[in-house]
């Protein structure tokens, strides 16, 4: 017999205290609880207990579905945003963006003394690297802004790709590295070359040369001060080339191009 | 031979409503006693006994015949009642700490075993009783309990239940004057 057996046998064979608890009463529930206790009972007998594996039916896809459709839009979402992230990268948050002022603000200005300077100081083959992907960002900053990704994609294959091209058959003309910066800054340069592209005879006309100089890249007005030389217009070359070296002293005329825009 | 209280149970995991309201049958009146000695208060202890049977209709999918059917079901009570103190902000202390019990009010032992008789005085003293002294107590007497069993339901050791039981016993064999 173990110890827990004959305290129990000691403790049961107390009559005394075994009457004197059952003295106390035979308390029993009442009916009301029993039949309500009896009712949950037999609500519960039809239907299964819960179940100890995993749920099946309705719950066992629609989680999995939940959860792969919250996958799939965080997936969208992020692919959406890379994709948009080159155009995107200079511009200001989208709702201010939107906002006229925003666009003009994102346009750069006309003539920015400081960027060909930059780009004289790049390593031009970095530069090139480098120029391929921002250079649609110049081009992004019309009205279009408003443009989906695809359209996006669509401008960085069209125009940017054009004036690098043209650009790297300009720089095979040319041996010197400067003029490749200063022409790789051309395409990054936010000189708004978008409305001259489109109408260069109409910037032609312009009674304003120096203003219509400002707009230009360095490069183009190299080509310009060029063009009047040729055509005999050697005041108004001069003109241009002394205003083209006080707004870019840090540019260094290549050789083959300073005997075409040079009188001599 | 009647079934035994785990198979009736087991039966009623399976869906047999017939199988729990003989089981209900069988252990209504302990269970409800046991709750009613417990917290005293009639109008409580009914909601208790409810909620306990309510558990354990709720629990029926996860029975295992482990122990007996009795130790399963107040080990449910002993849960419930737990939670009811916690909210009352009293406690189940150990009896290993006997001397630690919090004085209850009005606990004056020799005065009542003076002032009262008998029936009243075994009830008082019950009632005076720490509450894990008075649960291994009802245990025991309402459940058929061992000691090892109502360790088991109300998750402490043998050695404490043990305790628990033998002070109890003495408490109130004190209360009826057979010390």
């Amino acid at each position: 017999m173990t110890e827990s057996d004959k305290e129990r046998a000691e403790r049961v064979g107390d009559p005394k205290l075994q009457s004197a608890y059952r003295a106390l009463g035979a308390e029993e529930p009442p009916r009301a609880l029993d039949e309500a206790v009896l009712a949950a009972s037999r609500r519960a007998a039809k239907v299964h207990p819960a179940p100890l594996v995993a749920p099946t039916g309705r719950r066992s896809w629609s989680v999995p579905l939940a959860a792969a459709a919250v996958l799939a839009l965080a997936v969208g979402v992020t692919v959406h945003m890379q994709i948009e992230q080159p155009g995107i990268d200079g511009l200001p948050p989208a709702g201010e963006r939107d906002r006229p002022e925003a666009v003009a603000r994102s346009s750069p200005p006309p003539a920015k003394a400081e960027k060909p300077a930059i780009a004289a100081a790049a390593p031009p083959a970095a530069m090139g690297e480098t120029r391929a992907k921002p250079a649609p960002k110049t081009e992004a900053p019309s009205p279009a802004r408003e443009m989906t990704a695809q359209s996006a994609e669509a401008d960085q294959g069209t125009r940017p790709e054009r004036e690098l091209r043209m650009a790297e058959e300009r720089a095979k003309s040319s041996s010197d590295r400067s003029l490749a910066g200063a022409r790789d800054m051309a395409t990054e340069a936010p000189a708004a070359p978008a409305p001259q592209a489109a109408a260069p005879a109409a910037l032609a006309k312009r009674a304003d040369a120096a203003g219509q100089a400002a707009a230009e890249s360095p490069e183009r007005e190299l080509e310009r001060i060029a063009d009047l030389r040729k055509q005999g217009r050697h005041d108004e070359a001069d003109k241009a080339l002394a205003e083209f070296r006080k707004r870019h002293p840090d540019i260094k005329i290549p050789a083959a191009m300073l005997e075409r825009v040079e009188r001599r | 031979m009647a079934a035994g209280d785990e198979q009736l149970m087991l039966a009623y995991r399976e869906g047999d409503a017939g199988a729990f309201e003989e089981l209900y049958r069988r252990h209504k009146g302990g269970l409800f006693r046991f709750v009613l000695r417990s917290v005293r208060e009639r109008s409580v202890a009914e909601e208790l006994y409810q909620e306990i049977w309510m558990r354990a209709i709720e629990a029926r999918g996860r029975y295992e015949v482990q122990a007996k059917f009795t130790t399963w079901l107040y080990t449910i009570a002993h849960h419930r009642l737990v939670d009811h103190w916690r909210k009352k902000g009293l406690q189940v202390v150990s009896l290993d700490i006997e001397s630690e019990f919090p004085a209850h009010p009005g606990f004056e032992p020799q005065g009542i075993l003076q002032a009262k008789q008998g029936l009243e005085r075994f009830a008082r003293a019950l009632e005076l009783l720490p509450p894990a002294q008075r649960e291994a107590f009802l245990l025991h007497h309402e459940a058929d309990m061992s000691v090892a069993e109502i360790a088991r339901a109300t998750g402490s050791n043998e050695e404490a239940a043990k305790s628990r039981l033998r002070y109890a016993t003495a408490r109130l064999k004190e209360a009826l004057g057979d010390d």
